[in-house]
């Protein structure tokens, strides 16, 4: 599905993802787990193209030198210079960390402006399904994306993404600030979407153990580097990792 | 009555220079400062193809707003796709593209007080005792009709809801396969189309003269100061509140003092509350 080889990114002379190699395979669930900083959300710019736009802007005002090495194939085809919108519409969405709902639409605003790239029975079955997905979200319909809670944001950020019509989709801390319970919610759905639309997840975290029995393969980042990789199982039982991502 | 008919007239008036800028503005960030020589570009362009090619006049209007329309996504692709996100290159560049306009078809010779367009209908009706000419009326059927168009643009089609999203969040919506420049470029053709808009159902009230530019665009501004930068609810209730000031201030102080207000009110906003008077997302942003 996706394969990112020797990924660099450097930030000035500060380096943010160093030599990271990562693959995901066709209906994984693929995680990506490290501390603040270690250049989680910089490896999902780099994926989604992001950061090609990040370099544009910042070249334009003169502001921070944004250096990127990367080479990712996507379903066979070179994608490294592609542009975000160029890669969303070949199926790799972003799901960004802090949700960034539209504040000021309405919940179903917010999941028609998702649905850009689809046709419009797409739009309408996936509207559909978010919605079975979230029932609150249906309840909520008509209340302003800026006034939902963090927990209602987050699915409606899920609930936008999937509207694009994703085949690669990418959640940048999804769990980030919500409680427990409604965190165990979110790790239900995701593998409710993977069951149900053959969709391949990379997803990234800070904390591994709500979300390692839900991934097949996982990545741990340690200040930009892939310093261990294995699968889900695997690294959940090695000792190093327990202590330092598990809590124990 | 007369102060009250001739406010909202004036009223919507400002709303329909306003516009065009708010939009701009909402969407892409940028100050369109040549916002003014589009309308005063529009106004000159129907004047031609009327006299000079002698096309009939509502075609000579639709061919003129999409000669605006396409100018703006000119500037857009060729000027600002490059600079954006740099305010003063935006501010810098869009003025001097307007003067360059403005400047260009007064050193071609248009200039004076020759230059009309025919109302759309001629005459004028009583109402309540209040004579009022037709094209005022036409004034404030169309602008409200743009408004409803525009409305619906945004929240029915895809490239509306497309431009809300941008306008909000830039890169979220780029997550969401919406492609900005392009986003950018629509945004400015239809702001400089509604530009061009306003300037014929404006134009015939008076004559098309070059300074209108830069009053226009002063007006727009100030509307847009008031209102909220890029807040559209904001516009239209600073128009009327404006538009309303300059009315009373024409009635009971002295006719010339018009502009004077517009500045008043951009200088009041500014020092009182600078992010304007209607401008929500500031407020949102604050509770959340």
């Amino acid at each position: 599905m996706i394969e990112a080889r020797d990924l660099m990114v450097f930030y000035e002379n500060m380096i943010a993802v160093n030599n990271v190699t990562l693959h995901c395979d066709d209906g994984q669930i693929v995680g990506v787990f490290g501390a603040n900083s270690a250049g989680k959300s910089t490896l999902m710019y780099v994926l989604s193209g992001i950061i090609l736009d990040i370099q544009r802007k910042e070249r334009m005002r003169g502001g921070e030198r944004v250096t990127v090495f990367s080479k990712i194939t996507y379903a066979g085809k070179d994608i490294s210079l592609m542009k975000p919108h160029e890669r969303a519409r070949e199926g790799i969405i972003l799901c960004p960390e802090r949700r960034r709902i539209f504040p000021e639409s309405s919940v179903l605003e917010n999941l028609k402006i998702g649905a850009y790239l689809a046709s419009k029975e797409q739009a309408k079955e996936t509207l559909d399904y978010v919605f079975s997905l979230f029932p609150t979200l249906d309840r909520l319909k008509d209340r302003q994306g800026g006034f939902l809670s963090g927990g209602e944001q987050q699915m409606l950020a899920i609930g936008r993404s999937l509207m694009a019509q994703p085949k690669l989709l990418l959640l940048d801390e999804p769990l980030l600030g919500l409680a427990p319970s409604i965190q165990k919610d979110v790790i239900r759905v995701i593998k409710e979407i993977r069951r149900d639309r053959r969709i391949s997840i990379i997803v990234t975290e800070q904390y591994a153990r709500p979300v390692i029995p839900i991934v097949d393969y996982a990545y741990i980042l340690e200040n930009g580097s892939a310093v261990m990789e294995g699968k889900g199982k695997e690294l959940m039982n090695n000792p190093d990792v327990k202590a330092a991502y598990f809590g124990v | 009555m007369e102060i009250l008919f001739y406010g909202i007239i004036n009223s919507i008036s400002l709303a329909l220079m306003a516009l065009g800028f708010t939009l701009v503005y909402g969407i892409s960030r940028v100050p369109n400062f040549a916002h003014g020589a589009l309308y005063v570009f529009a106004g000159f362009l129907t004047w031609i193809i009327l006299n000079k090619l002698g096309l009939p006049y509502p075609l000579a209007i639709l061919l003129a707003l999409i000669c605006s329309a396409l100018l703006g996504a000119v500037i857009s692709m060729g000027v600002l796709v490059r600079i954006r996100g740099m305010e003063m290159s935006e501010v810098i560049a869009t003025y001097a593209l307007g003067v360059a306009i403005l400047e260009g078809f007064r050193w071609a010779g248009f200039k004076g007080m020759t230059y009309t367009l025919p109302p759309f209908f001629k005459g004028s009706v009583q109402i309540l005792g209040v004579p009022i000419d037709y094209q005022r009326i036409m004034v404030v059927v169309l602008g409200v009709a743009v408004l409803a168009a525009l409305w619906l643009f945004t929240r029915l089609t895809r490239m509306g809801l497309a431009l809300r999203g941008i306008a909000q969040d830039e890169r979220a919506a780029m997550m969401l396969g919406i492609d900005s420049d392009f986003a950018a470029t629509i945004a400015m053709g239809i702001g400089c189309a509604l530009a061009g808009l306003a300037a014929v159902i404006l134009l015939p009230l008076g004559n098309i003269v070059i300074e209108a530019g830069y009053n226009v665009l002063i007006f727009a501004i100030a509307v847009c100061v008031v209102g909220g930068l890029g807040s559209w609810g904001g516009a239209v209730i600073a128009s009327f509140v404006i538009g309303f000031a300059q009315i009373l201030t024409v009635a009971y102080i002295r006719p010339q003092f018009q502009m004077v207000v517009a500045l008043l009110a951009i200088l009041v906003t500014l020092i009182i509350r600078p992010s304007g008077f209607f401008g929500r997302q500031k407020e949102l942003e604050e509770r959340v």
